[in-house]
């Protein structure tokens, strides 16, 4: 289905050899109903401006790449709909709260190095030789991590978070709900391990629950109440160092 | 790496989202609460000046409270001007909206399992948040009006 109709995207441009500050490109691209922002830049791309700089991969909501400012308003661009839009303008940005390298281009490392400080994956005191099976989960025990572990680190949620942009210690929602994930995964014993990250200074009591981190999140891993809940825990923790001192 | 872009801090960021707007909003309601709690321990104080002047064994607490001249009296008829009732009006709203948002908030925070099944959100609002908050007002209420 579509229609001889065009449509203008505004594209965020920066390249750091030629541009001293970022501009914003007009395009007029056909307007298809059954495309998403995604398949118009591709488009862009292919037929008028080889040079746009992007991520994206699997077009089908599942890599966590195409992450960029639609209209304001922190999407998968492969996942927004260009009837959702149209006749109006799309200006694309690239994701907030990150440094652009180039274009709709966002450097991860800041966010590569927060996901790795949370430790997220199992920790055991023993580690059990593989021909004594696998450690058993019931679904029950599965069921209070699952939700946390459908991330796909797309880092929609530290463009909506205005934490993420103010205080540079936060950890951020996406790190700090795969933290609680392994902590609420019954095989997992690294809680307290992964908690003396967790608790030091803002890395978690950063956030002061405003929550939209859940509300973009296109997988439903409510990481605003991931890090309620871890907080919680946290505090526990943190009495219970007074009441029973570690020992050894 | 040399070259990457900044953005500058927004300083307006509140307004960039009615959901940010939402949060201000709901902090702000601390202000309130913080302002009636202020009137409310001034209050306390007005009664424990009754009690000094009404001696070591006063009569019934009507007496106490009410006997007049008596500051707590004069206090009480300050607080009905319409100035203050208001005030209390916008204390009470704002009070309100935050236990409002605070259960909403109560499922997401605190979720709770039954075997596999997560007990759904407007359950886990009245079981932890407008069942206990009703079941104590009406305790209250039943002690102050019997």
């Amino acid at each position: 289905m579509s229609n001889n109709g065009k449509m203008t995207l505004e594209i965020f441009r920066y390249h750091p050899e030629t541009d001293a500050e970022p501009r914003y490109q007009s395009y007029e691209v056909p307007y298809n109903e059954d495309w998403v922002v995604l398949d118009a830049i591709n488009w862009i791309k292919d037929h008028m401006d080889g040079s746009v700089t992007y991520r994206w991969s699997c077009r089908m909501g599942v890599c966590g790449s195409c992450g960029m400012m639609v209209n304001g308003e922190p999407k998968l661009t492969c996942a927004a709909f260009l009837k959702d839009y149209y006749p109006g303008a799309v200006r694309v940005d690239p994701l907030v709260n990150f440094p652009v390298e180039r274009d709709l281009l966002i450097s991860m490392d800041g966010f590569m190095e927060k996901l790795e400080a949370v430790k997220p994956y199992i920790i055991r005191d023993d580690v059990n030789d593989t021909s004594e099976g696998e450690y058993r989960q019931s679904p029950a025990e599965l069921a209070r991590y699952k939700q946390f572990s459908m991330c796909i680190n797309c880092m929609l949620c530290y463009s909506a978070c205005p934490v993420v942009g103010h205080e540079e210690e936060f950890l951020g929602p996406a790190a700090l709900a795969l933290g609680h994930r392994y902590n609420k995964d019954s095989r997992d014993q690294g809680q307290s391990e992964r908690m003396e990250v967790m608790l030091s200074n803002e890395a978690m009591w950063g956030c002061t629950f405003v929550g939209e981190c859940s509300v973009v999140c296109p997988k439903h891993v409510d990481p605003a109440g991931a890090i309620q809940q871890a907080k919680a825990a946290g505090a526990q923790e943190y009495f219970k160092s007074f009441v029973m001192p570690r020992s050894s | 790496m040399s070259g990457q872009y900044h953005r500058p801090h927004r300083w307006a960021w509140w307004t960039e989202r009615p959901g940010y707007m939402r949060f201000m909003i709901r902090e702000l309601t601390s202000v309130f609460m913080a302002g009636y709690l202020v009137v409310f321990v001034l209050t306390l104080a007005k009664v424990g000046a009754g009690e000094a002047l009404a001696g070591a064994t006063p009569g019934t607490i009507e007496d106490v409270l009410f006997g007049s001249p008596h500051p707590f009296a004069e206090w009480i008829a300050e607080m009905r001007s319409p100035g203050w009732m208001a005030a209390h009006a916008v204390a009470l709203a704002a009070a309100v909206w935050h236990a409002v948002t605070f259960f909403g908030a109560v499922p997401q925070a605190m979720p709770i399992f039954l075997g596999e099944k997560r007990l759904p959100a407007p359950v886990a609002m009245i079981v932890m948040g407008y069942g206990p908050w009703l079941t104590v007002t009406a305790v209250i209420l039943w002690w102050v009006l019997r």
